[in-house]
C-alpha cells in the first residue's frame, strides 16, 4: 500500500512500545528494538491509526515552527516510507480504517 | 534530524543480555537433517518446570531483557506453552515463537495470541511436499501450508523461514512463489550452517558455487519485485564467505540461551566446546551468570583473540567469528574462525568447498539420484 496524505499510519502487527517504566522510548519489533529520539519519536508516537499523514505533518510544523514547512512534509513522508519498508508501520486509507488490526 | 539507531549498536558493555533464547524442550516431531541442536539432547525428565521458567521470565523482565525467543526442539511440545507465554508477556518481554507448526491448532493459536504472543516464525523444509518431508523425516509440509493461512488471520507479525542447501537451492523460485502466496511479513531464506546434525550431513548439504550465485540473483530480483509487500532476508553459508559472521552478535555480548535443563549458554552450539562449564539457572540468577560466569567471559571482548584477529580492523565487527566453528574445524576454540579468508586454517574450508564443487558429487535435481543416506536428528530419550 502506498503512502497518501490521507493514510493513517499505525504500528504494524507485532510491533509495540516497550513497557512504560523504561527511562527511554523503545519500540520493539520481531528482530530487534529501536530507540526513537527527537523528531523521529514525535512522528512514531503519532502512528496510532488515528492521525492522518497530513495531521502528523501539521503537528510537526507546529512543534518545529522555525523549520521549512515543505522540508518537514518531505522528511515525514520519507521517514514513514522507511519505517514501512522495515515493516514497523503500515498505512490504512480513510475509507478502510474500520477493520481493527486486520493483518493486511 | 530524524534520529533512530539500532539499540545493539549503541550499547557497548551491557549489564544484561538484550534477548533470551529459551530452548523449552529438545523434543521435536521433526527429524531435520540439518538441525542445529546438539547431538546429545536433553531428555524430558531434566526439563525445567513451568514454575522455573516463569521465575526466569520474571527475572529477565527485571534486568531489562527485551525479547524472548521460544525455541527447542519444538516449543509446542510443552503443554504449558500458553501459561509460559502469558507470564513472559506480563514480565514485559516481547514474545517470538520459532516453530515447525506441528502441534498448533486454531484453538491453541488463539490462546497463544491472547496470552501475548507477538511474532511467529514458521519453518519450511522447502517449497515442494515430497522433498521437504524427506528432509524433515516426517510428513509436515501440507500441515504447514494450512497453518500459514491460519496465522494470517491473527494479529501477529509473521515470518516464514525456509532452509536451503544443495538439494533444494535450485528450486528457490518455487519457494519464493510459495511464500508470496502465503503472504508473511518477512521471508527468511537461510542456508544451512554446519553445526550439530548439519555437520554430520555436510557433504549432502553443501551447495555449489554456481547454485549460490544463481540463488543470490534470484533473491535480488524478488527483493525488488516484492519491496513493501514482503521483506526478504538471505543468509549465505559461512563456508563461502570472505569474512566470518558476527556470531550471536559477539560472545556474551547480546544473547543468552537457556537450554531445556536450565544451563545458560552463549549460543546454541557452545556445549560442544570442551573445558567450558555451564552455570545453571537452578543455582544462579541470570544477572550473576551474565556478569560472573566464566563461560560468558571466556571469549567476551578482545583479550582472548589470536592473530590475525587481534590486530585486524574488523575485530569489532565480527568479533573473530564463531568459536564453535573454530573448534569443530581446527580443534582449537580460540582460533580465528576458519571461514575467514585471513585465517591460517582457511584451507580446511577451501577443501570442503572444492569438494562440493567437484563434478563427481551430483545434486539430486540432476538425473543421477543419490541414495538417501541422511543422518536424521534423533529424539531425546
Amino acid at each position: 500500500m502506498t503512502l497518501e496524505m490521507t493514510s493513517r499510519p499505525r504500528l504494524s502487527a507485532g510491533c509495540r512500545w516497550a513497557e512504560a517504566n523504561r527511562a527511554e522510548r523503545l519500540l520493539l519489533f520481531p528482530e530487534g528494538a529501536i530507540r526513537f529520539e527527537g523528531t523521529g519519536r514525535e512522528i512514531v508516537e503519532r502512528c496510532d491509526g488515528q492521525h492522518t499523514v497530513e495531521q502528523i505533518v501539521e503537528e510537526l510544523r507546529q512543534i518545529y515552527s522555525a523549520g521549512d514547512p515543505a522540508r518537514i512534509e518531505e522528511d515525514v513522508k520519507n521517514f514513514l516510507g522507511h519505517l514501512h519498508q522495515k515493516r514497523i508501520v503500515d498505512f490504512q486509507l480513510e475509507s478502510r480504517c474500520s477493520s481493527l488490526d486486520s493483518s493486511d | 534530524m530524524l534520529e533512530s539507531r539500532l539499540l545493539g549498536l549503541i550499547i557497548q558493555m551491557v549489564s544484561a543480555p538484550l534477548a533470551l533464547i529459551a530452548e523449552l524442550t529438545h523434543r521435536c516431531p521433526l527429524h531435520c537433517v540439518y538441525c542445529s541442536n546438539p547431538l546429545t539432547l536433553e531428555n524430558t525428565a531434566s526439563e525445567l518446570s513451568t514454575e522455573e521458567w516463569m521465575r526466569i521470565f520474571d527475572e529477565a523482565g527485571q534486568v531489562g531483557i527485551l525479547h524472548v525467543h521460544f525455541t527447542g526442539g519444538e516449543p509446542l511440545a510443552r503443554s504449558d506453552l500458553v501459561k509460559l507465554t502469558a507470564r513472559a508477556r506480563a514480565a514485559g518481554l516481547y514474545i517470538n515463537l520459532i516453530t515447525s507448526g506441528i502441534g498448533l491448532s486454531e484453538t491453541r493459536l488463539e490462546a497463544l495470541t491472547k496470552a501475548g504472543l507477538e511474532h511467529i516464525q514458521l519453518s519450511f523444509q522447502g517449497g515442494q511436499e515430497e522433498p521437504a518431508d524427506e528432509i524433515a523425516g516426517a510428513r509436515s509440509h501440507s500441515h504447514k501450508l494450512r497453518l500459514a493461512r491460519l496465522i494470517r488471520q491473527f494479529n501477529l507479525a509473521f515470518t516464514i523461514n525456509v532452509v536451503v542447501h544443495r538439494q533444494n537451492l535450485d528450486h528457490l523460485s518455487a519457494m519464493i512463489a510459495m511464500a508470496e502466496d502465503l503472504a508473511p511479513d518477512r521471508l527468511e531464506i537461510a542456508n544451512v550452517q554446519y553445526y550439530g546434525w548439519a555437520f554430520e550431513n555436510r557433504d549432502a548439504l553443501m551447495p555449489t558455487r554456481q547454485q549460490l550465485e544463481r540463488s543470490q540473483a534470484t533473491v535480488i530480483d524478488a527483493q525488488e519485485r516484492l519491496a513493501g509487500r514482503m521483506r526478504i532476508d538471505y543468509v549465505a553459508p559461512d563456508y563461502y564467505a570472505r569474512y566470518p559472521k558476527a556470531c550471536m552478535g559477539g560472545w556474551g555480548r547480546r544473547l543468552m540461551l537457556i537450554d531445556p535443563a536450565g544451563q545458560a549458554l552463549p549460543c546454541h552450539a557452545a556445549r560442544m566446546i570442551p573445558g567450558l562449564t555451564f552455570d545453571n539457572v537452578r543455582e544462579h540468577s541470570l544477572q550473576w551468570i551474565w556478569q560472573q560466569s566464566s563461560t560468558f567471559q571466556q571469549f567476551r571482548g578482545e583479550a582472548w583473540m589470536p592473530e590475525p584477529c587481534r590486530s585486524c580492523e574488523r575485530r569489532s565487527e565480527d568479533f573473530g567469528g564463531c568459536r564453535c566453528q573454530a573448534w569443530l574445524l581446527t580443534g582449537d576454540a580460540k582460533a580465528t574462525d576458519p571461514v575467514c579468508s585471513l585465517a591460517p586454517s582457511h584451507p580446511l574450508v577451501e577443501n570442503v568447498v572444492a569438494h562440493a564443487n567437484d563434478d563427481l558429487a551430483p545434486t539430486r535435481s540432476e538425473s543421477v539420484r543419490l541414495p538417501a543416506a541422511w543422518v536424521y536428528r534423533q529424539n531425546p530419550s
